[in-house]
């Protein structure tokens, strides 16, 4: 009697016994590099993810102040809570119309009227100090300096308690002209002959547009690309470019420029950022595509299109050393003074028309503008070529252009108009080249794209520590990110309390920390323990067990089929 | 009245000029500069040296300002960054021919420099930062020059010379890396500093494939600052950038011969570089080129014009010399200098000087230079040749031998030694890494074949022994050698040190290099000085007659370390793996063997065809072994004894595996 095989026993726990054995064997170094990547620290995942999420899901939203002056106004038609009231409802559907963006004002703003008429003043709200009256003492008709009138008001409402308070200032006056300014402090003014209505419009456009958002439009450079380094420092890297030193050559005194002109922009943009300054002359350096002659200008054109290739980054060695620049970021301003071969060259505008300033900009990298200098048509076929300065006039012009690039640079307007919905408005440059409201709103931006790029940051730290369970992480990466938290909630906290100078500074070194924490030597060096690595040790063993393994299985398999068929025979009969 | 008149108007003219002077001389303090110039000399060896000298000057921050118009940005910003006071830079192909190319000029103790790369740095900083400045300038520099200048930053690799490279002290740091290959990735930042680049002027020549197909290659970045100093006159930043190449003319077919001797080969820039100078840099001061003539050249010349035609003497310095008998130039020298103050000997080394302002693109300068008559001479040479070697063998201690030999031409060395006594004084730095642990008690003197004491000859010396993994032994000297001598040898013997396996380089069995040993004949100046006073403003001149002491590199050494067998852990696991298959196998095999069953197989087997050839077999078998012939049994062995060595084994397995777990935890 036969009857098929049964597995014996012995078999069963022969295979038991050699499963653990080879765990063992395997197990042993693993377990041993196991103990050797674990982290020592983890990053706190839970409060990462925590500010990741607040970031995301509701953008910081500052609260702003605004007060709202009446002047010669009708006392009787409306009182001071209802000019606040519908203020508020104009400014709100304003703020509708685009959506809240990063650093912009929160839903507690907060508008107090002022009514000033010969006879009374009203005012709502509580911390008005707008001295009544004052205004009866200026001769409009005879102020149509700007700049005078912005200082006028300035010292009006100068105000010492700190907050920080924007105002506009809207006279009824005889005029039939209706002039609307927006100073260079934090206040603005509407004068000429006016309507409560129309004013309300105009006062909440004002407020909306220009001290909330910074007078923005469509296709300006978004606010998230600010050209500030993660340490909060800029480099602004001026160049001049000589394109073929054979026909002429040209210096400028940078140093005077430096000392006169830049360093006023440099202390405005202080609480922003820190700045430094380099230049450099460069020679043999002509640009990477052509320009083509166009009789009917009498100049080379250079077009739109080819502005990419405009940047001749094989020869044109702007490159600042990583050991002066650090993090921090580069703007390079180039001047590029073209050859003889293609003198007064100029750049085209997509509707045909020649650009006023002759540069352009490039988000992130700079400016370029091209100087063609004046002995441009002169006979270019002399020996020796010949040395010129550019005159402090020439740069004086070249640096208004480099500063209207610097403002489109961070997003702001260069021209010196906002057009709202209700009419255009006329903002007054200051000759610090950021005005004051500017500079706030470039600070309210500043600290919420810094939070939400630190949220970001600690957000792949976090998820780059779990993914790779076996990376050692030090302790001061740990302790980093631990202060990198505490700073965020610091300009979350400041945030809410509308300072935004303090705000930009923690979220600056929330962004800083967090990127230190990233990039830290350690965490460069990620040596993690391969398995192709373990695979390439252990197949020596694996591969002749497996061997024997087999063919054990094939002869069993065998003697199987073997013996069933012997048994099905003898079944059968 | 008349005489106070005249006093005050002389008075005010005196003040006027004072004025106009001392305006002219700020102007001229407040403007950067840059010069270029070439060097070319034909080599005693039928070569031709080429040195091209660029000069960039920046006047002090504080009086001029930060902003520059020439001077190169990075190296503005790396002075400002790590306040280097002094540093130089240098790649290297090649190893100079002291015999053949000379040993006793300027260009030869100034430029020769030791393969690969050499980095030696005087900070401006507090001693305790020196190490920290060194390692982030390394650092700066690799990033920069697209070299591996970043190995410097171990302390291993890096030392600092008390006072025999340089006289500072303490904030020196030198080091080198002598396997460092060098190629047009570090030709081409290093270009980057030149305000023209390649692009106009002399360094339009440097063609990559000529001058990387030199028998030498050295390019070399040198600057001094003072921006730090606390003292009042400073001369700002001054930056010495110089390329020197050493060429083989192309001589077309057979060498020309002239009445049996060879002729010295022919050549023009077009064909040593392929290229031509098309005008000057456009912002360089002064753009020359000029051919040096050594002075033995000079003095075998004249010996060879008498020999041809009994004619005045200076023809060298005649107006029409440039078609002479001897050679021939293809163009006039706008001037031509003599050295002065050699008053040793008669003939005095000369340069001719071409300015390249006045040519252009229709109309290149090329040089030329055509021999017509055989010239044969022999270069300059240092008063002792150095050279370094390694005696033993095998793979545990060896000896380090430097070796001083008395060059032919007693000239030189009779004039230092007159100078200074009967003695002639050497200086000796030498650097080794510390996988050589070199004993420094086991120094020999040998001078003229003959042991001698170490106290009699040696000055001074330093000796900072080096640390396991921590820092290289540095050895400092002064030998103080007798003026005759003929030669003099140094040993010191040495053990090879073990490396972590971490620590050997790839390709570890070519050997572990020691950096060049420094050899410097302080008593002896190279220098040419020239007469015109005037030419102290071109700064390739400038560098020809500033007096600096004679130095010579040694050969770098090779030793072989012993090398672990890398491959070794993966051989250990192999073979392991592998006896442990083989167990499992054979164990896997007894396990499923059923034994009985087997047998009664193979019974059956052999009872249903036992063919002619197993039973020869088995009845041979038989005989062999002194059997009768058994048939099969019948009956195998009981199944419980089979059982129990089954279990028996099993058991040892788990045993083992048993063991093993609570071994290894």
């Amino acid at each position: 009697m036969i009857y098929p095989p049964p597995l014996n026993l012995v078999q069963f726990s022969f295979l038991a016994i050699s499963e653990q054995y080879l765990s063992i064997l395997t197990q042993t170094p693993i377990r041993l590099i196991n103990y050797r990547f674990r982290y020592r620290s983890p990053p706190p995942f839970r409060e990462i993810d925590d500010l990741s999420t607040a970031i995301e899901s509701s953008p910081i939203l500052f609260p702003c102040h605004f007060r709202a002056v009446f002047v010669n106004f009708d006392p009787n038609s409306y009182t001071a809570d209802q000019l606040s009231i519908s203020v508020q409802a104009h400014m709100a559907k304003f703020a509708a119309k685009n959506s809240p963006a990063c650093g912009t004002c929160a839903s507690n703003v907060t508008v107090s009227v002022t009514l000033d008429s010969n006879s009374n003043c009203i005012s709502n709200g509580n911390n008005v100090d707008w001295k009544c009256g004052a205004l009866n003492e200026f001769k409009f008709a005879e102020k149509h300096e700007d700049g005078l009138l912005d200082e006028d008001f300035a010292s009006l409402l100068d105000n010492n308690s700190g907050a920080k308070v924007y105002t506009v200032v809207a006279v009824k006056t005889e005029q039939e002209e209706v002039r609307a300014v927006v100073g260079k402090y934090r206040h603005a003014w509407i004068m000429g002959r006016i309507f409560e209505e129309e004013a309300i419009e105009k006062i909440a456009e004002i407020f909306v547009n220009v001290f909330m958002n910074g007078g923005k439009e469509e296709g300006l450079i978004h606010g998230e690309f600010m050209p500030l380094g993660a340490d909060g420092r800029i480099v602004l890297s001026f160049n001049l470019l000589n394109a073929d030193p054979h026909n002429w050559i040209y210096d400028w005194d940078f140093q005077e420029i430096d000392e006169n002109l830049l360093s006023p922009v440099i202390d405005a943009l202080k609480p922003l950022a820190d700045v430094s300054v380099e230049s450099q002359v460069l020679y043999h350096t002509p640009k990477s595509s052509f320009s083509f002659w166009d009789d009917r200008l009498d100049s080379y054109i250079f077009s739109t299109k080819d502005l990419p290739f405009f940047v001749n980054s094989n020869e044109w060695h702007l490159d600042t050393s990583v050991a002066a620049g650090g993090l921090s970021k580069i703007l390079q301003f180039v001047v590029y003074v073209p050859s003889a071969k293609e003198c007064p060259l100029q750049l085209q505008l997509p509707n045909g028309e020649i650009s006023t300033t002759n540069g352009f900009i490039s988000p992130m990298w700079g400016g370029i503008v091209v100087w063609n200098p004046s002995a441009c048509l002169t006979d270019s076929k002399i020996k020796h070529p010949l040395r010129y300065k550019i005159s402090s006039e020439d740069s004086r012009k070249l640096f208004e252009v480099f500063m209207g690039q610097l403002r489109q640079l961070f997003g702001l307007k260069s021209d010196g108009l906002f057009v709202g919905a209700s009419g255009t408005s006329i903002l007054l440059a200051s000759e610090r080249g950021f005005s004051e409201w500017e500079l706030d709103v470039l600070s309210r931006q500043h600290s919420c794209f810094n939070l939400l790029q630190c949220g970001t940051t600690l957000g792949s730290l976090s998820r780059l520590v779990q993914s790779l369970p076996r990376m050692i992480i030090m302790d001061d990466i740990g302790k980093q990110v631990k202060y990198s938290l505490e700073a965020a909630r610091l300009t979350l906290s400041n945030a809410l309390l509308g300072i935004y100078d303090a705000s930009a500074e923690s979220s600056r070194q929330a962004r800083l920390l967090a990127e230190d924490a990233f990039y830290h030597p350690s965490m460069m060096s990620v040596s993690y323990y391969s398995f192709e690595h373990c695979f390439a040790v252990y197949s020596p063993f694996f591969l002749p067990v497996s061997l024997h393994v087999l063919l054990a299985v094939l002869r069993e398999w065998k003697r199987y089929k073997q013996e069933s068929k012997k048994y099905y025979a003898w079944k059968a009969k | 009245m008349g005489i106070w008149g005249s006093l005050f108007l002389l008075f005010l003219i005196l003040i006027s000029a004072y004025q106009s002077f001392a305006k002219e001389g700020s102007a001229e303090e407040l403007n950067e500069e840059f010069t270029e110039g070439l060097l070319l000399r034909p080599l005693a060896d039928r070569k031709v040296l080429a040195h091209f000298h660029f000069q960039s000057s920046v006047p002090p921050t504080r009086t001029y300002g930060r902003h520059h118009h020439l001077f190169p940005k990075s190296i503005y910003q790396l002075i400002k960054k790590f306040r280097v006071r002094e540093m130089e830079l240098s790649f290297t192909q090649g190893r100079w021919n002291y015999e053949r190319w000379g040993g006793y000029d300027p260009i030869s103790s100034s430029n020769a420099k030791p393969p690969g790369v050499e980095l030696w740095a005087i900070f401006d900083v507090p001693l305790d930062q020196v190490d920290a400045s060194w390692k982030n300038l390394t650092h700066a520099l690799s990033g920069l020059f697209c070299a591996s200048i970043n190995f410097l930053e171990h302390s291993t690799s890096y030392s600092a010379p008390q006072w025999s490279f340089r006289s500072f002290t303490g904030k020196l740091r030198y080091g080198t890396l002598p396997r460092e290959a060098v190629c047009t990735e570090n030709l081409t930042p290093w270009l980057k500093l030149l305000p023209c680049r390649d692009k106009a002027g002399i360094s339009a020549l440097m063609d990559r494939p000529s001058i990387y197909r030199g028998y030498y290659h050295s390019q070399r970045l040198h600057f001094t600052s003072d921006e730090y100093d606390t003292a009042k006159s400073n001369s700002g930043i001054m930056l010495e950038q110089t390329l020197t190449v050493v060429l083989q003319p192309n001589t077309l077919g057979a060498r020309a011969m002239v009445s049996g001797k060879t002729l010295q080969p022919s050549w023009s820039l077009s064909s040593l570089f392929g290229r031509k100078v098309h005008g000057k840099c456009s912002v360089s001061k002064s753009s020359n080129v000029y051919v040096q003539f050594e002075q033995n050249l000079v003095s075998e010349l004249k010996e060879v014009w008498k020999e041809s035609e009994e004619s005045e003497r200076g023809i060298l310095t005649h107006n029409n010399f440039w078609t002479n008998p001897i050679f021939e130039m293809s163009a006039s020298p706008h001037r031509i200098v003599k050295e002065v103050g050699n008053l040793q000997q008669e003939d005095s080394s000369i340069l001719y000087e071409f300015s390249v302002e006045d040519f252009n693109d229709s109309e290149p300068f090329d040089l030329g230079l055509k021999w017509k008559l055989p010239v044969a001479w022999s270069c300059q040479q240092a008063p002792l040749r150095a050279s370094r070697f390694l005696m033993g063998s095998g793979n545990e201690r060896g000896a380090i031998a430097i070796s001083l030999k008395s060059s032919r031409n007693n000239n030189t060395q009779r004039v230092g030694c007159s100078e200074n006594g009967s003695q002639l004084r050497i200086d000796i730095f030498q650097v080794v890494p510390w996988y050589v642990k070199v004993y420094y008690h086991t120094l020999k003197v040998f001078v003229d074949g003959e042991l001698q004491s170490t106290m009699e000859n040696i000055e001074k010396m330093h000796i900072s022994s080096s640390e396991d993994k921590v820092s290289p032994g540095v050895m400092e000297m002064i030998l103080r050698l007798p003026c005759g001598v003929k030669t003099a040898a140094l040993t010191l013997e040495f053990d090879k040190g073990f490396l972590h396996i971490d620590e050997y380089p790839p390709d570890a069995n070519q050997g572990f290099d020691i950096p060049s040993a420094v050899v410097s004949f302080t008593d002896f100046q190279a220098s040419i000085g020239f007469e015109d006073n005037f030419l102290n403003k071109l700064p390739i001149l400038n560098e020809l007659q500033e007096r600096k002491h004679v130095i010579c590199y040694t050969e770098v050494l090779l030793v072989p370390l012993t090398t672990p067998d890398f491959s070794m852990p993966y051989n250990v696991i192999t073979i392991t793996c592998t006896v442990f298959a083989l167990y499992f196998g054979s164990l896997l095999n007894a396990l499923r063997r059923r034994v009985g069953e087997e047998e009664r197989l193979l019974k059956s087997k052999a009872a249903k065809k036992r063919g002619p050839l197993t039973s020869i077999l088995s009845k041979l078998f038989a005989k062999l072994t002194g059997r009768p012939i058994k048939p099969p049994e019948t009956q195998s062995a009981s199944p419980s004894s089979i059982n129990y060595k089954v279990i028996v084994k099993v058991i040892l397995v788990a045993g083992m595996a048993v063991g093993w777990q609570y071994y290894f935890r």
